[in-house]
């Protein structure tokens, strides 16, 4: 904005300013002013706490109930950790992003949700793209089980979109009535933290180790969960 | 925080715990600019009014939603300006109306000051706020919104940005763009009293 500063154009618009004095509160707001009661406010962190843990539960579920993926122990065990912290960093950074104001402020920033949700799938993509470990003889390819790479996305798809349609029902409860502006960059970025978690089970449990199919079917879930949320919250927040 | 929004924030907190009182400190701190905000986006004043009404309304009902020791005042803004869109695509719906005989009202367009066109005062001081209203009344809303916010209503960019749900980039570039128009509209009128003269961008059913 400095450098747009104009001291005629600023000097002309404070012309503008001039203080308009406003009417009294309406009967109506006297009304619901006069039968006042004490309300429970918000936190900070309230609503991000709810979507965390209970967002997590069918996750957490699941990495207890299967079992792990079997070429685990036979990856590079840097590629393991760097995968999931880069998994783990999309889920909490895109989650806080999309649900804690910063301080000292009541909303959640819609831009900066966007913006970071939107750094941290990039990044997980590339890393995808990019990196990609396969186990010879014990990492499975789609072909290996009897799929094409077309049909051995479905299942894997399918659990990172249902893990991010209960982070964006949970985030619809609890922005109901919250976010007067903004509904679409903060449903792309609740989007992307749950398909983000999604993709951190599946990096532990899926098997299927071929550079397409981690990218089209948990990367590439995770990117249509957020792009769901941004369309979710925007026609159903803006009501 | 400032000390306007410590006050602001004091007095919401205070009107969240159930004081009455701290409603009307409220809304006597703030009611007034958020009403030029909203008269600058409307532009009329007693569609402004309207609305600012109905925005404390929600914000007396979303209350519960306001984190203590936040500013709320940019809160407010968001919850006004939201409100205010609504009202506008409202009006957009209706913006024809008919007369009893079925001709279209030719109403008297209204000034974003709340005085009617006609009516207006032409001293010399009220002709230059009113010059400058009109060169904004004709810059496209998203323009105007990012320069009200920023420049009128000393809101930084990052607060301008969540009030309207955008990003604060794309307020910088309206912002931005808002000064290219109003210094070609300034150029082109030459004298604010003929600026004054411009069209109004709204006129009311």
């Amino acid at each position: 904005m400095k450098s747009e500063d104009s001291p005629e154009i600023d000097e002309y618009l404070l012309r503008s300013a001039r203080q308009v004095p406003a009417p009294p509160p309406s009967a109506e707001i006297l009304k619901a002013v006069g039968a006042i009661e004490p309300v429970r406010t918000r936190t900070r962190f309230g609503a991000f706490l709810i979507v965390a843990t209970v967002g997590a539960i069918w996750p957490a579920y699941t990495l207890i109930r299967f079992p792990l993926r079997r070429d685990l122990g036979a990856l590079p065990a840097p590629w393991v950790a760097i995968g999931a912290a880069l998994w783990a960093a999309t889920l909490v950074l895109s989650l806080a992003a999309a649900l804690v104001p910063a301080r000292g402020e009541v909303l959640p920033s819609a831009g900066r949700a966007a913006r970071i949700s939107a750094i941290a799938m990039g990044l997980v993509l590339a890393f995808t793209a990019v990196w990609t470990a396969f186990a010879p003889g014990v990492s499975l390819r789609p072909e290996d089980v009897g799929k094409t790479l077309i049909q051995s996305c479905w299942g894997c798809g399918k659990y990172v979109l249902q893990v991010a349609a209960i982070f964006m029902v949970l985030g619809l409860v609890l922005l109901r009535r919250v976010l007067p502006v903004g509904g679409r960059g903060v449903g792309l970025a609740v989007g992307a933290a749950g398909g983000a978690l999604g993709g951190l089970a599946l990096h532990l449990l899926c098997p299927i180790a071929t550079t397409g199919h981690v990218l089209l079917s948990h990367g590439g879930a995770m990117v249509l969960a957020s792009l769901a949320g941004a369309l979710i919250f925007q026609g159903l927040l803006g009501r | 925080m400032d000390p306007e929004a410590l006050a602001a924030s004091e007095a919401m907190a205070r009107y969240c715990d159930g004081e009455a009182a701290a409603f009307h400190r409220l809304y006597a701190m703030l009611a007034p600019r958020v009403l030029g905000y909203l008269a600058g986006l409307l532009g009329e004043r007693a569609a402004a009014e309207d609305v600012l009404q109905l925005a404390f309304i929600k914000v007396h009902d979303a209350r519960g939603s306001y984190v203590r020791g936040a500013n709320p005042i940019p809160w407010i803004y968001t919850i006004a300006h939201r409100t205010c869109l609504d009202e506008m695509r409202r009006r957009k719906r209706s913006r024809l109306r008919l007369t009893k005989d079925g001709e279209l009202r030719a109403g008297a367009a209204a000034h974003i000051t709340g005085v009617a066109e006609e009516a207006r005062p032409l001293e010399d001081d009220h002709a230059s706020a009113a010059a400058a209203m009109a060169a904004l009344e004709r810059l496209p809303d998203n323009q105007r919104q990012a320069l009200m916010l920023t420049k009128i209503h000393g809101r930084t960019v990052a607060e301008a940005a969540m009030i309207t749900g955008t990003t604060p980039g794309a307020i910088k570039l309206r912002a931005h763009r808002a000064y290219v128009t109003l210094r070609g509209l300034l150029g082109k009128a030459g004298s604010p009293a003929q600026t004054e003269k411009a069209q109004p961008r709204t006129e009311l059913a």
